[in-house]
């Protein structure tokens, strides 16, 4: 299946049952800025170029993202391997460009500031991290890998299937809850993903607002005419052969 | 109909809160910080505020006007939001409670962005800013529903502060049908797209749904200005335009003497062994320990952190914590359940636009005993932008491509989220864990556990959100379960074995001291708790400003102040 017209949800994995996610590689390559894995649904929107128009603190704190990764003070080499291994699983990174996940975690682990909690049945996030990946390996050697990321990939989405159903036992899985391993975990790589401006090109999100802030903030009967000027269009929302025609584009 | 119906935005200004005129229209940072008043540490100062939040600020303030000399312990920095802020959603951790606590029982709540708050200002730095009143039945649940607990105050003891505050922060929303009707001094914002579909939902299933009340400003307010609806409520308002203490009172508070420690932790309350009155507190301020001679102290810390203070506040007289005598201290803590239903639209509804609060409905408020449980909840909508949007879509099960794909998906879908009234229980309790943080206090250990009633109550809401989106043409739901908000704690009540405090927030144990926050909660009612807090700080306030009236300090009239801000 491809896309079509996104004012229908038959996209939508809910939406499609055992048939599994449709492949992304049907989407429009990016034209304009970076997203991960370059594609997306806004081909010509690039919320980088609205930098001008954000406060200096927050403009800092976000090309940061981009342009000053941090190096890897957390994990050791072997652990490191692991760890990115399993954050590009959860995340579907799966071809550069990709946002390099595993050093914003390794980052947040590296200063030691958790979320504000712990559960009573995980060690403090540092810890269960460091689990986590032993737990991975140790799972890659049960099916004849030396470790996680040496695993085919097929063995590696399923190993971290059942991590995602609480569904490892024995060994290092035994000294953690694995649902709530599982949940702070992907806690941690979900932030660094969606923190990202690389991934608010992706989903059309409008990034930092201040002091612009928004006029135009959407009526069901208005649709397109509500949308700031700055803001991206759906790729299948624009007519390919009018559209680079209006662009001026071969 | 009352005049405030007709008389709506600057019209009406609060008379005895000068706030909104301190502040400077383009910067955002309190103008008057050099004015600030510093006392010395043996000094005995008249009050002791622990916590400069919702309650502390407030009573603060009030108290200051009345002449009396009260110093602000904090925790956290004293924020100037132009420097220390950000339009952006991991960038915003330094406004959260982020250090150690666990989490417990058998359905553990977590802490930290959701529901913690750092810094002057409190939690309400982060608020979604809805404001609602509770109903006159949330003072009488245990007699009318059989459940919970009785205030040993009811609505009518609140009912001015309620008005008071809702002028002072100020509260913009439609005229309120539910609970005791009434009106707010600002109008409703305009709603967005996002909100407007599930106002249309609920409509179709006969719900009726209110725009508000939200604590923002709808038009200038002073030298606050216009919110610009960019939607970042929950990281910190950069525009000044939604309420928190640290614009909406301190720098009243300032300008009638009150000194704020920011960046000092309080760690014990103190106590003379042969009165049994406290004599202040001890705090750690840059890596050493401090101590503040004080007439009274309120505590002010909130759910977790007041009772933590007050249970390692032990003596030979208190050997189970201050004010601890009955084993109440730390008990009956609440959350709301605040699980929430996101719907996918044909349109582009872009939901990270506009304040994520916008229309509410508490229409299944009250009991109903149809629905086979006690209590109700409330409706409201929220806007998640994309970390929170994608702790929604793994909640629902989705991750690798199938949360890529709905994190793409990410303009076409709005939430419903509930509150739902859970009720107090005794186990769910903070208590001091064996573990130690950076000051070398025991970290608090919050356990949590739903009962069958709780679970009916989040059942059905869910159902009914569900309903609303089908009604609405939604092409596709996810659920996260999650619970919102802490009080109780430490809870008002009628005699000493039942309670912390008494009608007056006053330690039953301990003559001069006060717990003011949303610890003092009984019930939690299934409104967002800020209005509620700030209201019984009012109302503290008022009870106290009599029992020790210093010399009025002279006080510059509106004008000259506003010249002097500007």
């Amino acid at each position: 299946m491809t896309y079509g017209d996104f004012s229908q949800a038959h996209h939508l994995p809910k939406q499609r049952g055992d048939r599994g996610p449709v492949d992304p590689k049907g989407l429009p390559r990016q034209r304009r800025g970076i997203t991960p894995q370059m594609h997306g649904r806004y081909p010509d929107y690039d919320v980088l170029s609205q930098q001008g128009h954000w406060d200096e603190e927050t403009r800092r704190v976000v090309t940061d993202r981009v342009d000053n990764v941090p190096a890897i003070a957390f994990f050791a080499p072997d652990e490191l391997e692991t760890a990115t291994a399993f954050c590009d699983l959860v995340l579907a990174q799966d071809e550069d460009p990709r946002i390099p996940v595993v050093n914003y975690v390794d980052e947040k682990l590296a200063q030691g500031r958790g979320d504000g909690y712990r559960y009573f049945d995980l060690p403090d996030d540092t810890e269960t991290w460091r689990l986590v990946v032993r737990g991975l390996d140790q799972e890659a050697g049960r099916r004849g890998a030396e470790r996680f990321a040496l695993l085919a990939y097929d063995d590696q989405l399923e190993v971290v299937t059942r991590f995602s159903k609480g569904e490892l036992h024995g060994g290092v899985w035994s000294l953690l809850n694995v649902s709530r391993a599982w949940s702070v975990t992907t806690r941690y790589a979900l932030e660094a993903f969606y923190s990202h401006p690389w991934a608010w090109n992706e989903i059309g999100f409008g990034g930092p607002a201040y002091p612009r802030g928004y006029s135009r903030f959407g009526s069901p009967h208005l649709q397109d005419a509500e949308r700031e000027t700055w803001e991206g269009a759906q790729a299948f929302d624009v007519d390919p052969v009018e559209d680079v025609a209006e662009r001026g584009v071969e | 109909m009352r005049r405030r119906s007709l008389v709506k935005g600057s019209v009406l200004m609060p008379t005895d809160n000068d706030s909104p005129f301190l502040l400077d229209r383009h910067r955002r940072g309190l103008q008057n910080l050099d004015r600030m008043a510093h006392y010395r540490e043996d000094e005995e100062i008249d009050l002791l505020v622990v916590g400069a939040g919702a309650g502390g600020v407030t009573l603060a303030q009030r108290l200051v006007r009345a002449g009396w000399k009260v110093v602000v312990l904090e925790k956290g920095p004293l924020w100037d939001p132009d420097r220390d802020w950000v339009s952006d959603e991991k960038g915003s951790a330094g406004i959260y409670w982020t250090d150690k606590r666990i989490i417990g029982g058998n359905d553990p709540i977590e802490l930290g962005k959701n529901n913690s708050g750092v810094g002057v200002g409190g939690s309400m730095t982060h608020f979604a800013g809805y404001v609602p009143r509770f109903h006159p039945s949330d003072f009488e649940v245990k007699s009318v529903d059989g459940v919970g607990a009785d205030w040993p105050i009811s609505y009518r003891d609140l009912r001015r502060s309620f008005e008071r505050i809702e002028l002072e922060l100020p509260v913009a929303g439609q005229d309120w049908p539910w609970g005791d009707p009434h009106s707010y001094p600002h109008g409703p914002h305009p709603i967005a797209g996002a909100a407007s579909v599930a106002w249309q939902g609920a409509r179709g299933c006969g719900i009726e749904m209110r725009v508000g009340p939200v604590a923002i400003t709808n038009g200038v307010f002073g030298n606050r200005p216009h919110c610009i609806y960019r939607g970042f409520c929950l990281q910190g308002c950069k525009v000044n335009a939604k309420a928190s203490p640290l614009i909406t009172h301190l720098p009243d508070a300032i300008e009638h003497g009150v000194e704020v420690r920011a960046d000092s932790m309080a760690i014990r309350v103190e106590v003379d062994e042969a009165s049994g009155r406290c004599t202040g507190v001890t705090y750690v301020a840059d890596g050493s320990e401090h101590f503040q001679r004080a007439a009274a102290v309120a505590v002010c810390g909130y759910a977790i952190e007041t009772p933590r203070l007050l249970l390692n506040s032990t003596s030979s007289r208190f050997p189970h914590g201050l004010a601890n005598g009955s084993d109440q201290v730390g008990r009956y803590v609440m959350v709301q359940g605040a699980t929430q239903v996101a719907a996918r639209f044909p349109i582009e509804l872009r939901m990270y636009k506009a304040p994520p609060p916008e229309v509410s409905s508490e229409q299944f408020y009250e009991t109903d005993e149809a629905r086979g449980f006690a209590r109700g909840f409330s409706l409201q909508t929220l806007s998640p932008l994309p970390i929170g949007w994608a702790e929604h879509v793994q909640a629902d099960g989705h991750w690798g491509h199938a949360l890529r794909e709905y994190m793409r998906d990410y303009n076409h879908w709005t939430v419903l989220g509930s509150l739902c009234e859970l009720l107090p229980q005794p186990e769910n309790r903070v208590t001091l864990a064996h573990e130690t943080d950076q000051y070398g206090m025991p970290v608090a250990n919050f356990t949590h556990s739903l009962c069958d009633n709780d679970k009916a109550n989040i059942a059905y809401a869910t159902k009914v959100m569900e309903e609303i989106w089908e009604s609405a043409g939604a092409q596709d739901t996810l659920k996260i379960d999650r619970y919102a908000h802490l009080v109780g704690g430490c809870r008002m009540g009628f005699s000493p074995e039942d309670s912390v405090v008494d009608s007056s927030q006053r330690a039953w144990e301990v003559p001069n001291l006060y717990v003011v926050d949303g610890s003092v909660f009984p019930t939690e009612g299934a409104a967002n708790p800020a209005l509620i807090i700030m209201a019984l700080a009012d109302r503290v306030a008022e009870l106290l400003k009599a029992k020790r009236a210093g010399p009025v300090p002279t006080t510059t009239r509106r004008r000259e102040k506003a010249s002097l801000a500007s």
